[in-house]
């Protein structure tokens, strides 16, 4: 292994990070605030509602993310139903839009569970005092339902930023991306691979340490 | 305005079942690498000799920290040129990579699972004199395997849907055959949504798999 190499090859590859943390970013933002929707529909009294909800989930936690991802990508444009014709995107666009159906998907489950495992009492009580459910959801119950799905959220959300490295199949020039070009033109590519497995690893120990902040910030304080 | 042809799904079906059929090959060959490596390294992790405990931990770190895509370019364009790995066909790359991938979690999901047993099992088999190495696969093992099935299987979901990153190395498996045949027909929706069909059967067998498992293995009271 030329260590020189692999040094060398971490500006050059360093530059898709760009994509990298933006498409992680967007496709969080999207993602949870259609995984609040989510689970919130899951949770609901209406059944129209939950059926969605569940369906939504089962759909795009039962296929790759791959396919999505190509759908977005190579199917769109051709889908011509009603008004919408042909939706034509770029990579990225494409890219952020299956990102967030696959990450509002997973994150439903996260918030899903995190709002059950709120003692029930809590909701009986706030109902006694006479809050309105959209109230106490948000001032009561959610808040405590963070506690429980910050590891898990991370969790996911380290998932979906190596996810990104898939966005390559359909042409977004992140850090995986310019790592097969580099080596497909110098066939060096043990270190090349090498120096981008370091990229990642760095990218997602931030997620780690991040873990363990939020897990120490929201830790209850008795 | 465009019609729909699904036509060209059923034309296309031999195809599609022969890129099923490889899925199914690297998912089946990939879970068996992947559950006996995960369950060395779950025993690693566990052992009293700290360089084990170290290596398993740093394997672990090191695999989950990076993307299954960048472990298969790593099995794909470098592990052929390692000692003894010279025979590596594209498809043994991909079991290679995937496999080497998903042990990282098997790992964690055994160590949980070994973890979960009462140490008072532990502690009545070394009161009655049985070795480590025969109490671990008669008495903690086999308590273990109930609390890892629900894990286990949703990991292996996951391990599914991830054979699709192989045509990231030109393996012509359900994702690739379906994304050659809809650069040559033209009719992507219908193949995209066919092949999505496909994997969502499959995921749906596991899951029911899943719920059969748990019933299985659960403690009858």
């Amino acid at each position: 292994m030329d260590w020189e190499l692999v040094w060398d090859s971490v500006p050059a590859i360093w530059k898709g990070a760009k994509f990298t943390i933006t498409l992680t970013a967007w496709s969080l933002l999207f993602g949870t605030a259609g995984a609040l929707a989510l689970a919130l529909m899951r949770l609901s009294h209406v059944k129209a509602l939950r059926w969605f909800a569940a369906g939504f989930g089962w759909l795009f936690r039962g296929i790759p993310l791959l396919i999505l991802l190509f759908f977005a990508f190579f199917a769109l444009p051709d889908l011509r139903v009603g008004p919408i014709d042909g939706v034509l995107l770029e990579p990225f666009q494409a890219a952020v839009l299956a990102l967030s159906f696959w990450t509002a998907a997973y994150q439903a489950e996260v918030i899903r569970s995190g709002i059950i495992a709120v003692d029930p009492g809590q909701a009986e009580a706030s109902e006694a005092l006479g809050m309105t459910k959209a109230h106490y959801m948000r001032r009561i119950i959610i808040p405590q339902g963070i506690r429980i799905m910050v590891p898990p959220y991370i969790g996911n959300s380290m998932t979906l930023l190596k996810q990104t490295s898939l966005t390559t199949l359909v042409t977004v020039p992140e850090m995986t991306l310019l790592t097969q070009r580099l080596f497909s033109n110098d066939f060096q590519f043990r270190e090349r691979i090498a120096a981008l497995a370091i990229l990642y690893l760095a990218l997602t120990t931030v997620f780690i340490i991040a873990q363990q902040v939020m897990e120490r910030a929201f830790r209850l304080k008795v | 305005m465009r019609d729909f042809d699904w036509s060209v799904v059923g034309r296309s079906g031999d195809l599609l079942m022969a890129g099923t059929r490889l899925t199914l090959g690297l998912f089946v060959g990939s879970l068996l690498l992947a559950t006996v490596l995960g369950l060395i390294l779950a025993l690693m992790r566990l052992s009293p000799v700290a360089p084990f405990r170290w290596f398993a931990a740093t394997y672990v770190w090191i695999l989950r920290g990076i993307p299954v895509f960048v472990t298969l370019l790593f099995a794909f364009f470098v592990a052929r040129d390692l000692p003894g790995l010279g025979w590596l066909t594209p498809i043994w790359a991909g079991v290679l990579g995937l496999g080497v991938d998903a042990a990282a979690y098997k790992a964690e999901i055994i160590r949980a699972g070994i973890m979960a047993v009462d140490p008072g099992q532990y502690e009545a088999s070394e009161a009655l004199g049985i070795t480590k190495a025969h109490y671990m696969r008669r008495i903690i093992i086999p308590q273990s395997i109930r609390v890892m099935v629900p894990t286990y299987m949703s990991n292996s979901i996951l391990l599914l849907k991830a054979t699709s990153v192989a045509v990231g190395i030109g393996l012509v498996e359900l994702t690739g055959i379906t994304r050659q045949l809809s650069n040559s027909t033209f009719r992507p929706i219908e193949l995209f949504t066919a092949a999505a069909i496909i994997y969502l059967t499959l995921t749906t067998v596991l899951v029911l798999l899943q719920e059969f498992l748990e019933r299985r293995f659960a403690l009858k009271t």
